[in-house]
């Protein structure tokens, strides 16, 4: 804000702007401000807008990566020596129902549980908290239909949640979750 | 196919069409025909993914998290859905159209008891648009909570010490 001030300032000594424009930039700059500021208060200072990627570790990430590859049809990018990245879209799409150009497509990053330990994450607390199943949105879910094709891919352990969706266990005995948009942060109680 | 071919017999015998025609008029749909049952005997198994639906968090006090992700992520308490051990929070585009939720829970003993998996979920990364560093680092210090940070990209530990990313399309995309 006083950056800015300075700069109006300094165009009107240097007669590059009028008084008047001078006053108006300024008094737009400063109710802007207080706005902005009014409303930060309000609100959390936050807002998350997607999820950018979901970092699973297991055993084999290969094995898992083909898997969801496999599942869920998605392409494997990114391949190094302890991950494998697999996006939920092709590279320049937008996610799905979102506009905004700087949400990119969420991912998956399939990695070894034996990687060499990050030295950033070295030290950290033990959590309390576990992300105990992830549920996916498909499209266009029939749940009878998504029965029957999982268990024709030999996917285990699938059976009924709740009134819209399906459970079942990836290679490594991780719950996974699928329903259609009908599933939702209203419906699911 | 049957009627198509009864067809052409008919021009052909009509004398509308030649030997010749009526000969590349039925190899050509034989082609085609056979082009559609390979197409369909490759069609791509599996489901199509539109995104992620919710994410099921179990910690010590369903509350605190809700909270925390409330006020700090910014996801939406949904009306209706908290019954004093687990909460809806919302976010990206709205419910039924796309929108993501973190379920809070409180721990409790399984109804159903499942074997230990393999695999585990060890961070979420959330994407934050028109991403700023000072005020993504102001909101995290405000909340009291430990974090490390580069342009474009913070970690932090929430309330129960899960780690949780926060990152613009820069930082984290999966073409990086």
């Amino acid at each position: 804000m006083e950056g800015f001030i300075a700069t109006k300032l300094d165009e009107f000594d240097r007669g590059k702007i009028s008084r008047r424009h001078l006053i108006e930039s300024l008094t737009l700059a400063a109710t802007t401000a207080y706005a902005t500021g009014g409303a930060k208060a309000e609100g959390p200072a936050l807002k998350v807008a997607l999820v950018n990627h979901i970092s699973y570790s297991c055993p084999n990430f290969r094995q898992a990566g083909d898997w969801y590859s496999k599942v869920f049809n998605l392409d494997q990018v990114g391949l190094k020596e302890t991950e494998v990245t697999l996006p939920f879209g092709k590279m320049g799409e937008l996610p799905y129902n979102v506009t905004a150009k700087d949400v990119p497509v969420t991912f998956i990053i399939a990695r070894s549980i034996n990687r060499p330990q990050n030295p950033n994450t070295a030290g950290r607390p033990k959590p309390e908290a576990v992300i105990d199943h992830i549920g996916f949105t498909v499209a266009d879910f029939d749940r009878e239909h998504a029965k029957a094709e999982l268990i024709a891919m030999g996917v285990k352990n699938v059976r009924d949640g709740g009134l819209y969706s399906l459970h079942m266990d990836d290679p490594f005995g991780y719950d996974v979750q699928i329903s259609g948009l009908a599933n939702n942060a209203l419906t699911d109680k | 196919m049957e009627r198509f071919i009864a067809d052409l017999v008919k021009n052909y015998e009509s004398g509308r069409m030649d030997r010749r025609e009526f000969c590349q008029t039925v190899a050509l749909a034989a082609t085609v025909y056979a082009a559609g049952d390979a197409a369909k005997a490759q069609a791509p198994r599996g489901l199509k993914m539109i995104g992620i639906n919710h994410i099921s968090y179990t910690c010590p006090d369903y509350a605190k998290a809700r909270d925390w992700y409330a006020s700090v992520l910014g996801m939406d308490k949904t009306p209706g859905t908290d019954n004093g051990q687990r909460a809806n929070l919302a976010f990206g585009p709205e419910p039924g159209k796309g929108g993501s939720f973190v379920v809070a829970r409180t721990a409790r003993p399984p109804a159903n008891p499942r074997p230990p998996a393999q695999a585990v979920v060890d961070h979420v990364c959330y994407t934050i648009p028109n991403w700023e560093d000072g005020r993504v680092n102001a909101g995290l210090k405000a909340t009291g909570r430990p974090f490390t940070s580069r342009s474009g990209n913070v970690n932090v530990l929430d309330p129960f010490n899960y780690p949780v990313q926060l990152a613009n399309s820069e930082e984290e995309n999966p073409w990086k």
